[in-house]
């Protein structure tokens, strides 16, 4: 064996001993309760079919994926939109407004969590996914970051689209939009994976479980322990596998991507 | 055509979510924490500092933030010194060094609560892995997690296991970006391994170094997930951070007026953070290769 395939071989085996507990999860959540305590394996799908059944994660990942998905597109639309004025206008008070949009990078989120809930109180948008979702729309960083990235488009193209009578809104889609793709993907999965991963503000905001989120519906169960005497672990994680799997997923189809990325640049 | 107007338009939809969900909320903070207010009467009078004076002399909030002070200073220093040692290994872009960057990233894009809840197993008395590997040593079995002793350290791990690969990274990024020339003049001077990674890796990452540190620090004053899913910040407090007391007396005590003035005296805090942040990394610690 050539020593490179060797050294790949040691730190993949690194690599796996370091996301053992993630891996074992995944095993476990395959074994039968009682298998789990003999210890010896029994392998099953009824920990799946009664988290997903029984316990609700089916529906507590379709709120997920709904929660998710619309906080990325809206936040996506707003930070685009934004940042296209910030990168292609000189206006009045531009410079002061793009100041408070990075400010908010610094304010911990743990100020608003009072103030929210009392504002989502008083329209009567507590337990819904209206009050999921707003909060979480506006994004910062999403709207810096690609305000530098739409900066360094050669600003001819713009104004080629101008000549040909084309209005803001046109450049921005047509223009600015496919150019930035790039940015606006990788900006759109950070807001996804953020999201997702987001616990404090839906346990703040939701009771009705009805609406629970993965994060929120997996703390319970692990909390109210399904067990009778013992706790039954293969159950819980199956009901983390189904919390981790998306990301889990979308990380590795990246990864590809990356890893395709750099193996073209090596071959032109 | 572009109108005068067209920006602002542009940005109007940000800014109004901005200033409803994130600046007003500030205001609205500082208001109600010097008035005392359950969230059941209507009536929320004017109380003064009272609410500060209360949350500046209670034990449990001294409490919270030793716990917190002890978190940081033991997990950003073990975080960033691990980083820096593996990412100076792993900054090669060849496979082997691919495959494990990946592994060790992979924990940072995932669910707190999961992993969270996946240690809370691990480190379980009864049928716990690490139990049962003491067990399989003749040892006794170890309350990790009920011990005050030792759950704030439980909590220190998990945190460090999942943040690390994020602090990689960034390293990683800061070593990539030094010219390649320094690492082979330091080899042509017969510099050793250990040698050129203190008197050359070190200092050069040096922004890097500062700027992880300061984003660490704020983060660790910001940890609540973990600490409420395995020990909601038990056991006898051993691991009640900042924000775990802050929900606490907010969202289960309903005591709006103390919750706000804790939220205050944390915004603060982080805020002066964040200002040093930016003195320090906009003027100094440049180095040019």
């Amino acid at each position: 064996m050539k020593p490179e395939a060797l050294w790949s071989l040691a730190a993949l085996a690194a690599g796996l001993i370091f996301l053992s507990p993630v891996l074992y999860t995944i095993w476990m959540s395959f074994l039968t309760v009682d298998s789990y305590y003999a210890g010896t394996p029994v392998l099953t799908l009824d920990n799946y079919r009664a988290a997903l059944g029984e316990f609700d994660f089916l529906r507590y990942l379709l709120n997920s994926l709904l929660v998710s998905g619309v906080v990325t597109l809206g936040g996506l639309a707003l930070a685009v939109m934004a940042a296209f004025a910030f990168a292609r206008f000189t206006f009045p008070g531009g410079d002061f407004l793009f100041a408070a949009v990075v400010a908010t990078l610094m304010i911990p989120s743990h100020i608003t969590l009072i103030p929210n809930y009392l504002t989502l109180a008083k329209v009567g948008l507590l337990d819904s996914y209206a009050g999921l979702i707003l909060p979480a729309i506006s994004n910062g960083f999403a709207a810096f970051f690609l305000r530098q990235y739409i900066r360094g488009i050669p600003r001819a193209l713009d104004e080629a689209a101008y000549m040909d009578g084309a209005r803001p809104l046109q450049v921005l889609w047509r223009v600015i939009v496919p150019l930035a793709r790039p940015a606006i993907l990788s900006m759109g999965l950070y807001i996804f994976i953020t999201e997702w991963n987001n616990y404090i503000w839906p346990l703040v905001a939701i009771s009705d479980s009805d609406l629970y989120t993965l994060q929120i519906g997996l703390a319970k169960l692990y909390r109210e322990n399904p067990g009778e005497d013992v706790i039954n672990w293969p159950l819980v994680m199956a009901a983390s596998t189904i919390t981790i799997l998306p990301i889990l997923i979308g990380f590795l189809a990246v990864e590809r991507h990356l890893v395709r990325g750099i193996t073209m640049g090596a071959v032109k | 055509m572009t109108s005068r107007l067209t920006p602002y338009l542009l940005i109007a939809p940000l800014l109004a979510f901005i200033a409803v969900f994130t600046y007003i909320p500030i205001l609205t903070s500082a208001n109600l924490s010097f008035r005392e207010w359950d969230f059941l009467t209507d009536a929320k009078p004017w109380v003064g500092t009272e609410n500060y004076r209360l949350v500046l002399s209670s034990s449990e909030f001294w409490n919270s933030v030793k716990v917190t002070a002890i978190f940081a200073l033991i997990s950003v220093p073990l975080r960033l010194v691990l980083a820096i040692a593996i990412a100076s290994y792993l900054v090669r872009e060849a496979l082997p060094q691919r495959l494990l960057r990946g592994a060790l990233f992979l924990p940072s894009v995932t669910s707190t609560v999961a992993i969270a809840v996946v240690f809370s197993w691990l480190f379980a008395t009864d049928y716990g892995v690490i139990n049962a590997a003491l067990a399989w040593f003749g040892l006794p079995k170890v309350y990790w997690l009920q011990d005050p002793q030792l759950a704030l350290w439980v909590i220190i791990l998990v945190n460090t296991w999942k943040q690390l690969g994020y602090d990689i990274v960034i390293y990683i990024a800061g070593l990539q970006a030094i010219s390649p020339d320094l690492y082979d003049a330091a080899d042509v001077d017969g510099g050793k391994r250990f040698h050129v990674f203190r008197r050359v890796t070190v200092p050069l990452v040096m922004p890097t170094t500062y700027f992880l540190l300061v984003i660490s620090v704020i983060e660790a004053f910001q940890v609540f997930t973990v600490v409420d899913v395995m020990t909601r910040g038990g056991p006898a407090g051993a691991t009640d951070m900042v924000v775990n007391l802050l929900y606490r007396i907010g969202f289960t005590l309903f005591d709006i007026g103390q919750g706000s003035a804790i939220a205050v005296l944390l915004f603060i805090l982080l805020i002066a953070l964040a200002v040093f942040k930016a003195r320090v990394l906009g003027r100094k610690v440049h180095y040019e290769a």
